[in-house]
Order: structure tokens, then C-alpha cells, then sequence
């Protein structure tokens, strides 16, 4: 990881924080949330591939890393299966206490 | 040249530096999952509320979270730089690099407590002062993750700071040599408390920003 | 005249203060069973008044919220500070080093650590007994644990909070010896089963864990700031609780069984005189159960509102999670076929794992189908089906293990004779007092109920006076292997005629385990050339 590499890793890291804060203001419907995250998710990659070395990293540690993402995933995709598919009403919320 | 010492469970200093570093991802990940519970929870709101969900979003300040994002990215720029100046033999340099890192992270927690008192004064904290006549329950809910997950990962990065001052004592007073792992360690926490934030700035500031 | 004092690890450095700041894993794994043994007294102590409480029909050992609070707390006491330690963090700790050939876990200050977060989680919670219980029950559904129950909720809640900490630093700690710190020749296929089990284990301790800190996290600030996150009162959705409460403990019971299976996979070749049948299928099953656990916790909320096309998947999940258990049940199975096999007191609760094991994830099966769960849930069926899972599985699975590697932890032979009869006295206890709850949920006895219909009691009698013989067969190895380190004969480095590496050093091993790093040759379970053949030759 030389100097220059992380110089050039946090313009990347500034342009893409430019970026999805400006698109934030553009309507694009549903794609909003995506882009977004999408942006997010290759911030994330940046940080974790040239900061925390992962290029360099051994096979063990990149499963590792992804391990966490990945069980996540499948907790964020399951419940959404509920949340999607739910048909109930909800109630009137009580506005004061 | 490793000077760092040998640990009797290990049988050679690479076995020992693949053992801690395969330790710190894998505590990593346990975070990953610990702050993922909370992201997932919010998903699952954003999905059944809907539209009331994501409106209550635009009452977060988007320029200071946006700021605050650079600032962080930008620390994280700052521990690379000394995790690569102290493997390459240096002591002044990483020392600097890291109080940087840490005098960042402050300015962090200098602009979200801005951004609390400016929240309490709008009455939008839960539990405290939420008005809850006008804003409604849903954006109390979201208020109620917008506070969890920023103060969790306030308190991770007071955590952060805490170890990378003293890292930086530590290695400008001599006490750390190259070759172990500790710094890189400390590097790899710091640069996930990033990630975390990474993950929450668009989940918070940047929904429901177009009309 | 008696054997010369030899010197192991329990001798090696003496005072209180050696124990308390130990960072030797033989050491720490008996401080744990230390632990072990008293949280489990108090959940036994609970249950018992529970069996007493249900032998009428009407309610006569107090109110009903006093019942409320026993079922509670013994379902919390249970499964967080007995089930989900018990042989990961006894036996696991003692023996996977010893087994891989290494000189300690990766990180042993952690490991006292552990030990540490553990005790005070749970003198944490039982203070919140003593003061007076909690009445949720263990899985604390909301907005009952949050807006309405009295009781200490908070305190136990941390206390199961700050145990959670102990458990995701053993499953990190056993995750990275396992990778690292394996002997020269020691291969993944070379391991003992036992160590796959255990790998498998720490990895659902370490990915499942955290969701339940953050969920309790969140239920704590639910309780103390009476903001409804998952209240309808502010709109929250109860569900959502359910959602990440059982995503953890879902896996957690995967956690409880795991290492169990892992035992059993030790224990039959021993005792039968062969190789484990399928070894690779065995260790490949244990990852698929870990993986899969994961996915099935929807199977718990079938009736509490989910949407219809999530329970669809997850019961779909959850009949494929059978299939790993079952492949396991069949390869143990094989094993014994045309095996020599011996009837020492491990291997007669190995048999008891097995069929009670069977009996149980059948039940599972019946549970998973949509149709039948919403006649069965929240019924004794229930209870009975965990119980035979929990009890005939995973507590068999654990005194097989403490049999089997009790010589080698203690350097003491247990009396054979007595331990066969606590065995058998524990197989029939044990059906007695659980058999009768499957007829009582099927005949609609809803669970957690203090008072009953008469016409239920005479299946509560027979479980309540087969609770009796079960407490028989659970005090006897108390005092026969508490006998045993006083009076027993003192063991060879290998009773049993075993070949894992753990059986080439001493019983009780020294300190520093192996003298010289030991170089593995062959895989485990080499029994059938006639004599056992270790995995590393002596050096």
C-alpha cells in the first residue's frame, strides 16, 4: 500500500461521496435506494480492498471478510420475504400518549 | 525483522501475525452482523412503512452528514498512511499520521453532537422531547434507529480514537517496533468503524431527498 | 503403596490465584464445568418445581405468576447459561487443542476472558431471580417484555447480554485455532469429527450471536425509554422483534446440538471397534446444518402473523435442515454394523443420542409442516419435541463426552457399574417424563399454563414421576464422579483403546500438553487393523 496508492483511493472515496450525495437529489423513483447503496457498496470495497489490504490478504481472510456480508444478506433477504408479502392492516397510531 | 515477542501457543512469528489478523476479520465480521441486525431491522421498517418511513429521512441535516462522511473517509486515508509509514521503519511519521486519524475522529464527534443539540431543539429526539403530534409515530421509530445506530457507532470511533492515541504514544515514545501486528490491527478497526458509516450515511441522510 | 506424584497440569502451579488467573485451557475448560454444573442445578431446581407444580390440575405450588416466573427462568438459565456453553466451552476448551496437537487455544488470555463474562452474566441474571424473576418467558416477546411485564427484565437481560460476549470470543477463539494452530500433518481430513463439530459451532456463535446483542440492545432501550420500536402502540411491529430474536436463537439450538453430534462421532468408533462410517459426509453435514440453521427460524412465527409466503419458504427450509442430521443419524448407524461393540457408559448414552436424537427431529418434521404446526404449536408438543432434542440429545451428548474424556481430564476411572445404571436409570427417566407431553400437546394441553383440565392430569403424572427417576439418573454421576477423583483407580494415558491424539499424552495431561510437537501420519479412527493405530507415531 504506497502513498500514492492511498491518495489515489481517497479521490476515488471523495468523488463518490460527491456523487451519491448529489444523485440523493435526483428523482429516479425506486432506483434512488439502489444507487445509493450501490455507491455505498463501492466505497465499501475501496476501504476494504486497498485500506485494509484485502487485495494483499490470503484467501481465509477474504471469506472472513465476507462471511459477515454475507449472512447479513441472507437475515436482510429472508425477513424482506415477510415484509413484502405481508396483506394486514395497519392500526390508527395513537398520536399522543 | 520481527521484534514483536513470540506467544508460547505459536510455533513461529508467521503463524502468530496470520493468527491475529484471521482474530481481528473475525471479530469484524461479529460487528458486521451486530450493526447489520440494526441496518436489517431498518430495512424491514423502510419496506412496511413505506413512504412514511422514508419522509421522516429528510428531517436529518444532509450537509453535516455528508461532511462528517468526508471527514471520516478521510481519517481512514490518514491510518493507511501510518500503517504504511511505520511498516516501512518510520517512528515520526506514523505518530503524526495517527494523531491526524484521531484529531479527525473528534471533529467527527464534534459535528454529530452539533448535529444532536440541532435535533434537540427540533424536538425530534425519542424518549427526551419527540413531538410526537407532529411528526408521528413512524418518524419516531426512524428518529429512534437514527440515534441507535449513530450513537453505537459514535461509541465504536470514541473507542477507535482512544487506541489510536495511545498507539501514537506508543510508537512516538518507542515502545512499539515494527514487525508486529498491533498497529495494523488497530488500523483494521478503525477503517471498519468507516465502513459501518459508510453503510448508514445513505440509509439515513440521502433517503427520500427528491420531493 | 500409592503411584509417584506425577506432575500435570492440575498440579503444576497451586493457589486460588493460579485457577482464577490461569490461562491454561485444561484449566479453564474445569472452571467452566464448574459453572456448568451450578447454573445447571438451578434450571434442574426450577424444572423440578415445575414437575410438582403440574402433578393437579389446579395450581397449588403458588400463584400463577410465580409459575410464569419459574418456566421463565428456566428456560433462560437453561439454554444460555448451561445448554449453549456446556461442551463447547468444557470439553471443547479441554480437549480440541490436545486433539489438533496444539499447546493452547490461539488466544488463551481470551479464553479466561470468556470464562469471566460468562459467570458474570449469569450471577447477573440469577440476581435478577433472587430479586424476584422476570415472567416473559425465555423468549421475551414484546411489547409484554417491554410495556406491560413486571420483574427484573432489564437486569437479566444484560446479564444474558453480557454473556453473549463470552460465547462470540470462544466460537472466535476455536475458529482460529482450528485454522492455525494444527499440528504438522494435521489435516482437515485428518481431524476428529468432534473438531469439525466444534468449528461448525463457533461459526454460528460468532455470526449469530450479535443479532441477539443487538436485539436485546434494542429491547433494553424499548424497556427504558418507553419508545416503541416494535410496539403497535407507535405503529412498531412485534414481528420484527421475533424476526431477530429467532434469528439468532434458532442457530443457537444448532449450537446445542452441534457439539453433542460431534461427541457421539468420537464416542461409537471407539466403541464399536471401527472407522466412522462416512467420514466426509459426517464432517460436510456439520458445515450444512451450520449454514442451513440459519435459515429455517421463520418455522417459530408460523402462527404469529407472518406473511403466508415467508412461512412457505421457511418451512421448505426447514425440511432441508433435516437432511444433514439424518445422513449423520444413518452414518453412526452404519458404524455399529458388524462392529465389536462394547456397553461402557459413554456409548450407552451414544445410543441413548441416537434414538431419543431420532425421535425428536422427527417431531421437528411434523412441526415444520404448516398445517400440523398450527394445531400443535404453542402446545406440549412443543415442549416435548425440544426436550427430546435438548435432553435426549444434547445433555446425553454431554455426560457421553464427560464419561468418555473423564479419565483423561481427571486422571480417574469412574465406577463402570454405577455409571451404566445412571445411564439407563436417565434413558427411561427421561422417556417417561417427555413421552407423555407429546399425547399432551396433541390432545391440545397448551404450554406455559400453571392450572389444566382433569382429564390432562394423568399424562402430567407420568411425566412428573418420570422427572423423578430423570433427577436420579442426573445426581448419581454427581457423587460417583465426585467419588471418583477421591477413591477412583487412577487411568492409563488410554483406557478405551482410542487413536486420537489426545490419547498419546498422559492422563491428566501436562501443562504444556505435548512434550514435543506431535507429526500426524494417519486419519482418526483407525480401528480396524486389529489394534488401534494413533494418528502420530511416539517420536
Amino acid at each position: 500500500m504506497s502513498a500514492g496508492t492511498i491518495l489515489r483511493c481517497w479521490l476515488a472515496l471523495m468523488v463518490l461521496l460527491a456523487l451519491t450525495t448529489a444523485l440523493a437529489f435526483v428523482p429516479l423513483g425506486t432506483a434512488n435506494l439502489f444507487v445509493s447503496l450501490g455507491i455505498a457498496a463501492a466505497k465499501a470495497l475501496l476501504v476494504l480492498i486497498v485500506f485494509m489490504e484485502l487485495k494483499a490478504s490470503s484467501s481465509l481472510v477474504r471469506a472472513a471478510a465476507a462471511a459477515g456480508f454475507f449472512w447479513l444478506m441472507i437475515m436482510i433477504a429472508l425477513t424482506s420475504a415477510d415484509y413484502t408479502h405481508r396483506t394486514d392492516q395497519r392500526v390508527p397510531l395513537d398520536t399522543v400518549r | 525483522m520481527a521484534d514483536e515477542a513470540l506467544s508460547f501457543q505459536f510455533a513461529t512469528p508467521v503463524q502468530q501475525r496470520e493468527a491475529v489478523t484471521l482474530g481481528m476479520w473475525a471479530f469484524l465480521a461479529t460487528e458486521v452482523l451486530f450493526f447489520g441486525a440494526l441496518i436489517a431491522a431498518y430495512f424491514n421498517y423502510r419496506i412496511w412503512f413505506g413512504a412514511e418511513f422514508v419522509a421522516a429521512a429528510q428531517m436529518t441535516k444532509v450537509v453535516l452528514g455528508t461532511t462528517n462522511t468526508a471527514v471520516l473517509l478521510t481519517s481512514s486515508a490518514c491510518m493507511a498512511m501510518a500503517v504504511t509509514s511505520f511498516e516501512a521503519g518510520s517512528r515520526r511519521r506514523p505518530t503524526l499520521w495517527l494523531l491526524a486519524t484521531a484529531v479527525l475522529g473528534l471533529a467527527f464527534i464534534a459535528i454529530k453532537g452539533f448535529e444532536y443539540s440541532l435535533e434537540y431543539g427540533e424536538h425530534l429526539v425519542p424518549a427526551l422531547n419527540f413531538d410526537l403530534a407532529r411528526h408521528g409515530g413512524v418518524a419516531e421509530i426512524f428518529f429512534m434507529f437514527y440515534f441507535c445506530a449513530t450513537g453505537l457507532h459514535a461509541l465504536h470511533l470514541l473507542i477507535g480514537i482512544a487506541l489510536v492515541t495511545w498507539l501514537a504514544i506508543w510508537i512516538g515514545t518507542g515502545r512499539i517496533n515494527r514487525g508486529g501486528s498491533t498497529t495494523r490491527l488497530i488500523g483494521l478497526y478503525w477503517h471498519f468503524v468507516d465502513v459501518v458509516w459508510i453503510f448508514l450515511f445513505p440509509l439515513i441522510y440521502l433517503a427520500g431527498r427528491n420531493g | 503403596m500409592h503411584a509417584p506424584h506425577r506432575s500435570s497440569y492440575l498440579n503444576a502451579e497451586i493457589g486460588l490465584r493460579s485457577w482464577l488467573l490461569t490461562t491454561d485451557h485444561k484449566r479453564i475448560a474445569l472452571l467452566y464445568f464448574a459453572g456448568i454444573t451450578f447454573f445447571f442445578a438451578i434450571g434442574g431446581l426450577a424444572a423440578t418445581l415445575i414437575r410438582l407444580e403440574l402433578i393437579t390440575p389446579q395450581g397449588d405450588l403458588g400463584s400463577p405468576d410465580f409459575y410464569n416466573r419459574l418456566f421463565t427462568m428456566h428456560g433462560v438459565i437453561m439454554v444460555w447459561f448451561f445448554l449453549i456453553p456446556s461442551i463447547p466451552a468444557t470439553m471443547g476448551n479441554f480437549v480440541i487443542p490436545l486433539m489438533i496437537g496444539a499447546r493452547d487455544l490461539a488466544f488463551p488470555r481470551l479464553n479466561l476472558l470468556s470464562w469471566y463474562l460468562y459467570i458474570a452474566g449469569g450471577l447477573i441474571t440469577v440476581a435478577a431471580l433472587l430479586l424476584g424473576g422476570i415472567d416473559t418467558g425465555w423468549t421475551f416477546y414484546e411489547p409484554y417484555s417491554t410495556f406491560y411485564a413486571t420483574g427484573y427484565i432489564i437486569l437479566a437481560v444484560f446479564g444474558i447480554f453480557v454473556a453473549g460476549f463470552s460465547s462470540i470470543l470462544t466460537g472466535l477463539n476455536f475458529i482460529v485455532t482450528v485454522h492455525k494452530l494444527r499440528a504438522p500433518g494435521m489435516t482437515w481430513y485428518r481431524l476428529p469429527v468432534f473438531v469439525w463439530s466444534t468449528y461448525a459451532t463457533s461459526l454460528i456463535l460468532v455470526l449469530a450471536t450479535p443479532v441477539l446483542a443487538m436485539t436485546l440492545l434494542m429491547l433494553l432501550a424499548e424497556r427504558v425509554l418507553h419508545v416503541g420500536i416494535f410496539s403497535p402502540q407507535l405503529g412498531g411491529d412485534p414481528l420484527l422483534f421475533q424476526h431477530m430474536f429467532w434469528f439468532y436463537s434458532h442457530p443457537a439450538v444448532y449450537i446445542m446440538i452441534l457439539p453433542s453430534m460431534g461427541v457421539i462421532s468420537e464416542v461409537v468408533p471407539v466403541f464399536a471397534g471401527k472407522r466412522l462410517f462416512g467420514y466426509e459426509f459426517v464432517v460436510w453435514c456439520s458445515i450444512a446444518i451450520a449454514a442451513i440453521g440459519f435459515l429455517v427460524w421463520g418455522h417459530h412465527m408460523f402462527v404469529a402473523g407472518q406473511a403466508l409466503y415467508a412461512s412457505l419458504a421457511f418451512s421448505f427450509l426447514s425440511y432441508l435442515v433435516a437432511v444433514p442430521s439424518a445422513i449423520k443419524v444413518f452414518n453412526w448407524t452404519a458404524t455399529l454394523h458388524e462392529g465389536w461393540i462394547r456397553f461402557d457408559a459413554p456409548m450407552l448414552y451414544a445410543f441413548g443420542f441416537i434414538g431419543l436424537f431420532t425421535i425428536g427431529g422427527l417431531t421437528g418434521l411434523f412441526l415444520a409442516a404448516l398445517p400440523i404446526d398450527v394445531h400443535v404449536t404453542d402446545t406440549y408438543f412443543v415442549v416435548a419435541h425440544f426436550h427430546y432434542i435438548m435432553v435426549g440429545g444434547a445433555v446425553m451428548g454431554y455426560f457421553a463426552g464427560l464419561h468418555y474424556w473423564w479419565p483423561k481430564i481427571t486422571g480417574r476411572c469412574y465406577p463402570e457399574y454405577w455409571a451404566r445404571f445412571a445411564a439407563i436409570l436417565a434413558f427411561f427417566g427421561f422417556n417417561l417424563t417427555f413421552f407423555p407431553q407429546f399425547i399432551l400437546g396433541y390432545l391440545g394441553m397448551p404450554r406455559r399454563y400453571q392450572s389444566y383440565p382433569p382429564e390432562f392430569q394423568i399424562w402430567h403424572v407420568l411425566s412428573s414421576a418420570g422427572a423423578s427417576i430423570l433427577a436420579v439418573g442426573y445426581a448419581l454421576p454427581l457423587f460417583y464422579l465426585f467419588w471418583s477423583i477421591l477413591k477412583g483407580a487412577r487411568a492409563p494415558a488410554n483406557p478405551w483403546n482410542a487413536t486420537g491424539l489426545e490419547w498419546s499424552v498422559s492422563s491428566p495431561p501436562p501443562a504444556e500438553n505435548f512434550a514435543v510437537t506431535p507429526a500426524v501420519v494417519r486419519p482418526p479412527y483407525q480401528y480396524d487393523q486389529g489394534k488401534p493405530c494413533m494418528q502420530a507415531d511416539h517420536g
